[in-house]
């Protein structure tokens, strides 16, 4: 059935991965993609210029600040003041100072800006699907779309960004500058970015693989505790603590062995890197220092531009490396949340849809058919006419698709082929919130929210006075637990309902469908879980408000539904049976089979 | 903080190493300018070429010798964050392992995973860091400043003011900041909470036409996560350029200071400058560290409190191992949970014989379920004593009792493996066939037939492939294969329609003669053909005997069996 996926608490896999070094996910289309964004964000990213600007500018340190040394060491070994070059190199970093806090400054604000309207949007948009998307997707890797990969997109991306930009820059002008300098230095510097970069390449390539193995891992490991805990009293009662920890053990060790061989394998790259920036310097000093005895260079101030060049020029290949990386995961992020905007939302209104106010409540369904699956149909023909006022009983076996007709009712999903009337006009010719108005429900899932009771009575009927709520409590038969409750109507249920009974819980959602006072009733086993005695009351509370409302009761317990006016047994989703409690009974069939087991007498017992 | 240092303790051989290695990295960045400068000052000055090779050779030794080191490092720093890791996981597990029920209640179990997965990743990255960088970083600065006082002491001052400044600049930063991320946090929870509150609802939202108030709340939070976020990111933004330029303005107080400095001691100016820019990415390196620390932290905190939480329950050093009989006595008993103001069970008094089956029935929270917890020892009485045996439970040894209690659960769980895996639970070492009849007995071998590989079917985490029916099936044959003294069915056939119920019923009777039976049910059919039934009500007995003596004698099952059946009797 498609209702019963449970929510799974969401879990970060990223937890070890560290940036730049971990898995990189690949985008599929990331051109596309940035495009997207970039449209994405119109409106939001004023002053995102600016930001672009500050970060091409930030490099100006950098590639100005060693050959200003350089000068400044020039001019001490020739005697010359030198305080007029070092107002310049302050100048310099003060204002490398100035754009650096004014860049981080407004980036932490646009930045969030940018991540709140990409969140909202997204939101914005998953509160309009249909069902059947909520049904197939699992909850926990839902929230970490709108968490964790919004963070992603916006601060990868931003700082990616500025930071790529930086570092071109700071590439072109360092290398701009070395040739102006000396076009012979440049050449043996030259000469280390090429081993870097191929160094980069063979260490990452093999690192790749390990990390993945270590991912793969540490799912399992996760995968098993999650298991384990949630299900500690089952383990508990049979007694498995210890095989539960060897397979713990079993799972810890190799994300461990795994863990360890692929952070060593990515250990190898920045140590060898030293080695090629430290070869290149001392290649620099030994050469320049040559070149300088030999009359070639004359000024001891360029070497130590050179010298502090060079040290600054291999770090932006080593990073851009590193920010590439993390830029297409963070693409990849992006592409998950396009996916979720690209669900097609629900059906929209007819341009001349129907209001569906106070309706009469005449339901007529002609050869429904309807799957989840289109290979699998899980209503086959159902044709029934319900005229207003009538309360019907739905019963079959589980899975037989009672649910599923409540679904199709209050257009959770649309029927695959036959219709579906309401007072004479098919479903879908209603404004969709309209007609969900008219449906008080009362779900299997007993939804709370972590409010107060009061609040969670109310839900959707924000205006409802208080004086509503206790009543509506009251028919519930809610109203004495909740006067128990420390704070009555205004405790806050902080754990969203879990520290009430099942049976309390359903009470609320009962006293939620009251107060909404709708013309059409519907009780999905809205009292399962609650004690015979206390169904009792809720039974002559709906009856009351069923009075001349079209209502639908399914029910596992037929002593629950015997006085409906009208009861349908659903098997395999075709109706079976139908007719009233007396009427099937009499007939002798599978609903009387049915009542017999339940009740624990046979038919002809029965004392008339 | 306490905490890392206690698992670092552990390996403080291999931290130490990997400290020395870390220095002797360290040592080799800051001996490349030395001899740089002799290049200048010796070689360049004296036009020695010879001296300049000298030099250059012996700065790719020191190269070499400090990637050799850095390898090493790395090799320790991983080898020990990981295992550390591994071992507070193994800590935590083992401890929880250990915990009872009331623990786990409080403990949260989707936290208690966290902890265990999230938390020990962060405090992990951290170790790693530090032994990778914290360490580093004083190390270069002291460093820097011994090799700067060397060869030219009058820079020393300017050095050490430096790091004195960027030393408090780091702190400021750490003091300002921590409570900012803490509050992103929390931001951040309640993100997820309302979201995660959304997803569950969504029915629920859509029915009652209420997507603008979920808009609203979602909006609330997200802003309120900006702002916090907005509010971090500001003091990063102030802190870090500021440290920056505090490190540059040391460059140009150097070159100020040597201005007139002789021409032949050049080279040493210039590893000077060097040393500066050394100590720059040194410093920059710690506030990194810190961003990772200050996560870190809190999540060390939550680590300690799973670790530091005891067993509400104690075990026996010399405990009992009877033979159990299956002989059921409740003296007394009064029960509430952790934290809850009103008592769940209130002076339960009955005794039950071997090979008695015994009906269980009350309102919703009336404490059915808490009620037969008590049995296997899932919670323990607050007050009075539960005998088996005449045996108190808290004196029976643990394995001997759950050995013989088996539980069906109102909510079944089931484990990611095969079918069959999941019903050896009961009995390791039962055979196949055993497995077999066990399950036609619960009525489940047929549906496990028509799976595509029978026995050997691969459930998916909690058994998602199956419909909730097929998995109460599941975990009555599972309790069956146990062949215990005490049967515990709490509501297990819910999910089933009343001809199935009917049919494993019967299974059931069948199987378990001999053993003692309890059987809580909504439905009274169920509970009436029992031997005898036991009727509460918000936690107290209000009637206990067969069918016949509670129909005369107890208000409450009188009335559960009119709303149930007796309608039908009186021909209404």
């Amino acid at each position: 059935m498609a209702d019963k996926n449970t929510a799974i608490p969401p879990r970060n896999i990223n937890g070890i991965s560290r940036p730049g070094h971990g898995v990189v996910v690949k985008p599929k289309d990331m051109k596309g993609t940035l495009r997207r964004l970039w449209m994405l964000t119109k409106g939001k990213r004023k002053g995102l210029e600016w930001i672009l600007l500050l970060s091409a500018l930030s490099c100006a340190a950098a590639i100005f600040s060693p050959y200003l040394t350089g000068k400044i060491v020039t001019m001490i070994v020739d005697g010359d003041a030198i305080i007029f070059v070092l107002c310049i190199l302050a100048g310099l970093y003060i204002s490398d100072w100035l754009i650096r806090f004014l860049q981080q400054f407004f980036m932490a604000s646009i930045g969030q800006r940018i991540i709140q309207h990409i969140r909202k949007t997204l939101f914005d948009h998953m509160k309009g699907l249909p069902l059947a998307f909520f049904d197939r997707r699992q909850h926990g890797e839902l929230m970490s779309r709108l968490t964790n990969d919004v963070d992603n997109i916006s601060t990868t991306i931003s700082n990616s960004l500025t930071l790529l930009l930086t570092y071109f820059f700071t590439i072109i002008g360092i290398f701009t500058m070395m040739v102006c300098l000396s076009p012979l230095l440049t050449l043996v510097s030259l000469g280390g970015i090429v081993l870097i970069f191929l160094l980069t390449r063979a260490v990452t390539r093999r690192t790749k693989k390990l990390f993945a193995e270590q991912q793969k891992a540490l799912g399992k490991l996760n995968g098993q505790v999650e298991e384990s805990i949630s299900g500690f009293a089952a383990a508990k009662t049979f007694c498995r603590e210890k095989q539960m920890e060897a397979e713990f053990q079993l799972n810890n060790d190799k994300l461990c062995h795994a863990s360890i061989r692929a952070l060593i394998c990515s250990g190898y790259l920045m140590p060898l890197m030293n080695v090629i920036n430290n070869l290149c310097y001392v290649a620099l000093a030994v050469f320049s220092g040559i070149l300088f005895i030999n009359g070639n260079i004359r000024d001891i101030g360029l070497i130590t531009s050179f010298l502090l060049y060079v040290r600054q020029f291999t770090r932006p290949f080593v990073e851009i490396a590193n920010i590439y990386n993390n830029f297409q995961t963070a693409v990849a992020g992006a592409e998950r949340v396009f996916e979720i905007l690209d669900e097609p939302l629900e059906p929209e209104d007819k341009p001349d849809a129907l209001e569906a106010e106070n309706p009469r409540g005449d339901i007529v369904m002609n050869h429904v058919q309807f799957g989840y699956i289109p290979e699998k149909m899980v209503l086959k023909d159902i044709s029934v006419q319900i005229s207003a006022g009538t309360q019907v009983a739905i019963v079959g076996s589980t899975g037989s698709g009672k649910t599923t007709i409540i679904n199709l009712l209050t257009r959770f999903y649309d029927v695959s082929s036959g219709e579906i009337l309401l007072d004479g006009h098919d479903l879908r010719d209603y404004k969709m919130k309209s007609l969900r108005n008219i449906f008080g429900v009362v779900l299997q899932d007993t939804a709370l929210f972590a409010e107060s009771v009061m609040d969670n009575i109310r839900y959707g009927h924000k205006d409802a006075s208080e004086e509503q709520v206790y009543e509506a409590a009251r028919i519930a038969g809610a109203e004495s637990f909740i006067e128990r409750l420390p704070n009555g109507y205004h405790t806050v249920l902080e754990q969203g309902g879990n520290e009430l009974s099942q049976g309390e819980r359903q009470l609320l959602t009962i006293a939620r469908a009251v107060l909404a006072n709708a013309p059409i009733v519907i009780l999905d086993e809205a009292t399962s879980s609650v004690d015979t005695v206390t169904e009792q009351k809720i039974r002559r509370a709906m009856l009351k408000i069923c009075e001349g409302r079209t209502s639908f009761i399914i029910a596992h317990r037929l002593s629950t539904i015997r006085d409906s006016d009208c009861i349908l047994l659903i098997e395999d989703g075709e109706i079976a049976e139908q007719g009233t409690h007396e009427e099937l009974m009499a007939s002798g069939g599978k609903y009387a089979r049915l009542y017999q087991t339940q009740s624990g007498f046979p038919v002809s017992n029965r004392k008339h | 903080m306490r905490l890392i240092l206690q698992y670092l303790h552990r390996h403080i051989g291999i931290f130490l190493l990997s400290t020395l290695f870390l220095t002797m990295e360290a040592m080799a960045d800051l001996l490349q300018p030395t001899f740089m400068s002799y290049i200048v000052d010796e070689g360049i000055a004296d036009s020695d070429i010879g001296r300049i090779l000298y030099y250059g050779a012996i700065m790719l030794f020191i190269a070499l010798i400090g990637a050799i080191s850095a390898v090493m490092r790395n090799r320790f720093a991983s080898q020990t964050s990981q295992t550390i890791g591994k071992e507070m996981r193994q800590d935590m597990y083992h401890n929880v392992q250990q915990l009872s029920l009331e623990n786990i209640d409080r403990l949260q179990p989707a936290s208690i995973i966290t902890r265990i997965t999230n938390d020990v990743s962060q405090v992990q990255e951290l170790i790693n860091s530090i032994m990778r960088m914290m360490v580093k970083a004083p190390i270069t600065c002291v460093g820097a400043i011994i090799l700067i006082l060397i060869q030219t002491p009058k820079q020393a001052p300017v050095m050490v003011g430096i790091i004195i400044i960027v030393a408090f600049l780091i702190l400021e930063n750490m003091r300002v900041g921590y409570p900012r991320f803490g509050t992103v946090q929390k931001k951040l929870d309640r993100l997820n909470g309302v979201t995660r509150e959304f997803l569950s609802a969504v029915r629920v939202v859509k029915a009652f036409n209420a997507e603008a108030e979920e808009t609203e709340k979602f909006d609330r939070a997200s802003t309120e996560l900006a702002a916090a976020n907005v509010a971090a990111l500001r003091i990063a933004a102030a802190f870090s350029p500021l440290i920056n330029l505090t490190v540059n303005f040391g460059v140009v107080l150097l070159l100020w200071i040597s201005k007139n400095q002789n021409s032949s001691e050049i080279g040493k100016l210039m590893a000077s400058v060097n040393y500066m820019t050394q100590v720059l990415f040194a410093v920059t390196m710690i506030s990194n560290v810190i961003n990772v620390a200050v996560r870190a932290m809190a999540s060390s905190g939550r680590i300690e409190e799973v670790l530091n939480e005891r067993p509400a329950q104690q075990f026996p050093e010399h405990p009992l191992r009877p033979d159990i009989k299956g002989e059921i006595q409740f003296e007394n008993v009064s029960f509430a949970y952790a934290g809850a103001g009103k008592e769940a069970l209130r002076k339960i008094n009955f005794k039950i014989e071997p090979g008695e089956t015994i009906g269980i029935i009350g309102p919703t929270g009336s404490g059915k379920t808490t009620l037969v917890q008590l049995v296997p020892r899932l919670y323990d009485a607050s007050e009075g004593r539960i005998l088996i045996d005449g045996c108190d439970v808290t004196q029976i040894d643990e394995a001997v009792l759950r050995s013989s209690v088996a539980v069906c659960a109102q909510k079944v769980v089931l484990f990611t493996g095969s079918i069959s895996d999941n019903l050896r639970w009961g009995r390791e070492d039962a055979c196949d066939e055993e497995i077999k009849k066990a399950a036609e007995a619960a009525c489940a071998d047929a549906f496990i037939c028509k799976t595509e590989n029978g026995y050997d079917t691969w459930l998916g985490q909690g058994g998602v492939n199956l419909s909730g029916g097929q998995k109460q099936r599941l975990s009555l044959a599972r309790a069956l294969l146990r062949r215990p003294k005490i049967l515990i069915l709490d509501d297990c056939t819910s999910a089933l329609d009343a001809q199935t119920e009917a049919e494993v019923l019967a299974g059931l009777r069948e199987h378990f003669e001999g053993v003692t039976v309890l059987l809580i049910s909504q439905r009274i059919s169920t509970v009436m053909r029992a031997d005898r039934i036991l009727c509460l009500e918000n936690g107290a007995v209000q009637g206990f005997g067969t069918h016949e003596q509670l129909m005369k004698g107890c208000e409450l099952y009188t009335k559960i069996y009119d709303s149930q059946i007796g309608g039908e009797q009186n021909g209404r």
